[in-house]
């Protein structure tokens, strides 16, 4: 061995050591009720209003609350506010009474000021309250418990906007405000306490919490911090979070594949497997501005050779864990419709290579763009691609990262179909956002603006949920995205979380652990 | 000498700049947008491009870059887009679990790899020597994910002692974060073993031919004597060599175990922040590994130069 290799071999050694050399050895032990619970990544941010990420909501709707929530079966009801707003006889102004002796986390006393402030900050930084805002004439504190909100124009899903946990209308301590949060002080039942990045967010119970007197329902009524400190540990490799709701070493794990169910039903009583029905639904956008699917004849022809079945199956498996439907809303609620169904899960190559032919398809190549970062959106891509050969449509794959994703669909002149999916929302206009004007996919048509304002203007709840069969019927006739079905989460937790309630955005209060 | 020097140094400013332009330019090339990423899927073009304002990131490529350089010469290598804190933090935070496990994996390698190269060199041929070579070979086969959630299975969710994952909940002790290493360390430990238990025979039979251990024998030295003594201390050197190379090898690998054991450690930082395009704690990190070698190598060669006259000449 010469001598140059030794000296080689050296110099990396005692880089390597200076270059990982300090740490810093962690403090003593304490051991307060604590919950580990696996989130699916690292938060974003902490900010509940900067991101309409779910994991965000997840975490931060513990520590900040909104003026209404949802209970069990979503309707809005009060949160911070004391009731339902008084609502003026042109359906414009909304006066919102507050609850009175709600405390901040720094002891304070919320009033009118701190929702003003923290909805105008809604209004600016937050990507729904954005869009909101165009609507919203004024916010004002109208003595220290009341708030009033003005509209321009009648919009229904107002409170709906206002109630969701995602890119939420929280209610911040108005002296904490700032554009970068960096003192997180709401008035929810626990406490920020530390975050470290990919290791854990910490919060601890908050034991000046008011809460409401109502019986606790979904998101709603009375809210209980049971257990003293809630660790947000984030666990992206889902298999690391399979192993440790196995082990015990999480009390809750969130999003597992579903290929793990028989693991977790074999596991014994230590692990409770979870089943949330209908948490979400895949949807594949169409560029309805620039390319081979700009024609809507052509994205017809695509509907029709496309088999929603086939691709639920090959991205969910076990059929458990889906739902092959039209309703863009579960049976049940109160937007469930079956307008366009007949266009729903057709399959048929032969009628979709003669619907292309007729619309003067010359064989330009459909670019669907997906991530393997969720598997089920690459698995229906596969799908997709060969229904599309099938009816004699050629397809041509771009898997890219999600980071990639994101960026690509905003310039129309990259892709024709991209996969994602949304948590089903209580109310239409919450997602997807393809809705709205201006979203990757850029629909836009007279039926849709005509459809969707006389939805979106209509107050009376019961009239709003038949104006939205107009609209579902409008998106199977024009095809600016296909909502493939309804899928079912799998979570689990341990035997010793007792109290837990299976939600769209997990949550943790009134939830207690054993033993400890 | 002062020209020697000089010209070391210019050579390492050098270097660094490269590295500097090389980082920023492949975190840039990639497509992916951190912002994108940040706001979440339901967010608008519009509210993005709002936000890639605020960050800076619509400027033009050469003036963000003026704008970096500018802050890491004063020492600031910027502010992650996603994790609230300094790089300079986050990179502090990780060195931690990256350095424990990389030290008690080669711990275990080392313990491993020598006793067994060294009993396969003694008793070369033999059954023995056939078994730990055919478990060398399996070692460098087996992919380390594997082994983990298999080790996991076993250990974790079987018999239930060690836990599957993470560094310990917050404020524990450093031996109850060690405990939480014994898993991961040992898959690099054993799967980097049989680079050791190969290296280790290889040089012991080099040593075994040598004319001094003829005459130790013909002294009637013990057999034990022979091989502990004379052999393996004269093979230690090229050995110590090789475990340092296996350090290396399971810092640059260790990315995969920390990824299936929940380890945050500076692989997984670099790995997570590659995957949201968090384009500070990339270049950040990157730059303080690339610059933090560079330096070293630098330091080593001046050392040199005082230890071998040669060099100064």
């Amino acid at each position: 061995m010469s001598s140059l290799f030794h000296r080689k071999w050296a110099k990396r050694m005692i880089a390597l050591v200076l270059c990982f050399g300090p740490f810093v050895p962690a403090p003593a032990a304490a051991a307060p009720s604590a919950a580990n619970l696996a989130m699916i990544a690292e938060p974003q941010t902490l900010d509940p209003m900067g991101t309409t990420a779910d994991l965000v909501a997840t975490i931060m709707q513990h520590v900040y609350e909104p003026l209404y929530t949802y209970d069990a079966k979503w309707n809005v009801v009060p949160m911070l506010a004391d009731g339902l707003p008084k609502v003026s006889g042109d359906g414009l102004t909304h006066t919102i009474a507050l609850r009175q002796g709600v405390k901040f986390h720094n002891g304070r006393e919320m009033v009118a000021d701190d929702v003003v402030a923290s909805l105008k900050r809604w209004m600016e930084v937050s990507p729904r309250g954005k869009a909101v805002a165009r609507d919203i004439a004024s916010v004002e504190a109208k003595g220290p418990y009341t708030v009033e909100l003005k509209l321009k124009t009648l919009y229904a899903p107002l409170l709906s906007q206002l109630a969701l946990p995602t890119s939420m209308a929280a209610i911040l301590a108005k002296e904490s405000i700032a554009p970068q949060l960096k003192d997180f002080i709401g008035t929810g039942p626990y406490k920020f306490k530390e975050r470290r990045p990919d290791q854990y967010t910490l919060l601890t119970r908050f034991d000046g919490y008011v809460a409401r007197k109502e019986a606790a329902s979904g998101y709603a009524g009375k809210r209980e911090a049971l257990i003293e400190e809630l660790r947000f540990v984030p666990v992206p490799s889902a298999n690391t979070r399979v192993e440790g709701s196995l082990s015990g070493q999480f009390d809750f794990a969130d999003l597992l594949p579903v290929e793990s169910i028989g693991r977790l039903e074999k596991a014994g009583a230590s692990v409770v497997p979870i089943m949330t029905e209908s948490f979400g639904f895949p949807y594949l956008v169409f560029n309805t501005r620039e390319g081979v699917l700009a024609s809507q004849a052509i994205r017809l022809a695509v509907q029709t050779a496309f088999g929603e079945g086939e691709m639920m199956a090959a991205a969910f498996g076990d059929t458990r864990f889906f739902t092959v439907e039209p309703n863009h809303f579960p049976k049940g609620t109160p937007f469930f419709s079956t307008a366009g169904a007949d266009k729903y899960n057709q399959r048929d190559a032969a009628a979709a290579k003669e619907a292309a032919a007729k619309a003067g398809y010359n064989g330009q190549a459909v670019r669907i763009m997906a991530s393997r970062q969720y598997e089920f959106h690459y698995n229906m891509a596969l799908v997709m691609a060969e229904q599309l050969k099938r009816a004699g449509i050629k397809a041509e794959l771009q898997i890219v990262d999600w980071a990639t994703l994101v960026q690509r669909r905003n310039d129309p002149k990259l892709w024709d179909i991209y996969v994602t999916h949304s948590p089903v929302f209580p109310e239409p206009m919450l997602s997807p956002p393809q809705l709205n004007e201006d979203a990757p996919g850029w629909w836009s048509s007279p039926a849709k603006q005509t459809t969707l304002s006389t939805l979106n203007r209509e107050m009376d709840p019961a009239k709003r949920a038949a104006l939205w069969g107009k609209v579902q019927q409008v998106i199977y006739d024009e095809v600016p995205y296909i909502n493939v079905g309804k899928f079912n989460s799998l979570s689990a937790r341990s035997q010793r979380l007792q109290g837990y309630v299976p939600s769209a955005w997990p949550f943790f209060w009134n939830t207690a652990v054993g033993g400890k | 000498m002062l020209r020697f020097i000089l010209a070391r140094l210019g050579g390492t400013v050098a270097v660094l700049i490269l590295v500097a332009v090389m980082v920023f330019a492949l975190t840039r090339l990639a497509s992916g947008d951190p912002i994108a990423v940040l706001l979440g899927d339901q967010a608008s073009a519009e509210d993005i491009a709002q936000v890639r304002v605020q960050y800076g990131l619509d400027k033009p490529l050469p003036t963000q870059f003026g704008y970096w350089v500018k802050e890491v010469l004063r020492g600031n290598l910027g502010q992650s887009i996603f994790l609230q804190r300094p790089v300079t933090q986050a990179l502090a935070e990780r060195t931690e679990p990256t350095f424990f496990l990389a030290l008690f994996a080669v711990t275990i390698a080392a313990l491993i790899g020598i006793p067994c190269g060294l009993v396969a060199a003694v008793w070369r041929g033999r059954p023995v020597d056939q078994i730990f070579s055919a478990i060398a070979m399996l070692g460098a086969s087996v992919p380390s994910f594997w082994m983990g959630l298999i080790l996991i299975q076993i250990f974790a969710v079987g018999l239930g002692w060690f836990p599957a994952s993470g560094y310990g909940n917050p404020g524990v002790s450093l031996i109850e974060r060690l405990h939480h290493l014994v898993l991961p360390a040992t898959v690099l430990g054993v799967l980097n073993s049989a680079l050791i238990i190969r290296f280790t025979r290889a040089s012991i039979l080099d040593i075994l031919g040598e004319d001094y251990v003829r005459t130790a024998r013909s002294k009637g030295l013990a057999e034990s004597v022979v091989i502990l003594k004379h052999v393996l201390g004269n093979a230690l050197v090229p050995i110590v060599t090789v475990v340092g190379l296996t350090l290396a090898l399971m810092i640059g690998g260790a990315v995969v175990t920390e990824t299936v054991f929940n380890l945050p450690g500076v692989g997984n930082l670099v790995v997570r922040a590659v995957l949201r395009r968090d384009y500070p704690v990339i270049q950040g990190a990157l730059l303080v590994i690339a610059g933090i070698y560079v330096l070293i190598n630098l330091v080593i060669d001046l050392i040199y130069m005082f230890v071998d006259p040669r060099i100064r000449v």
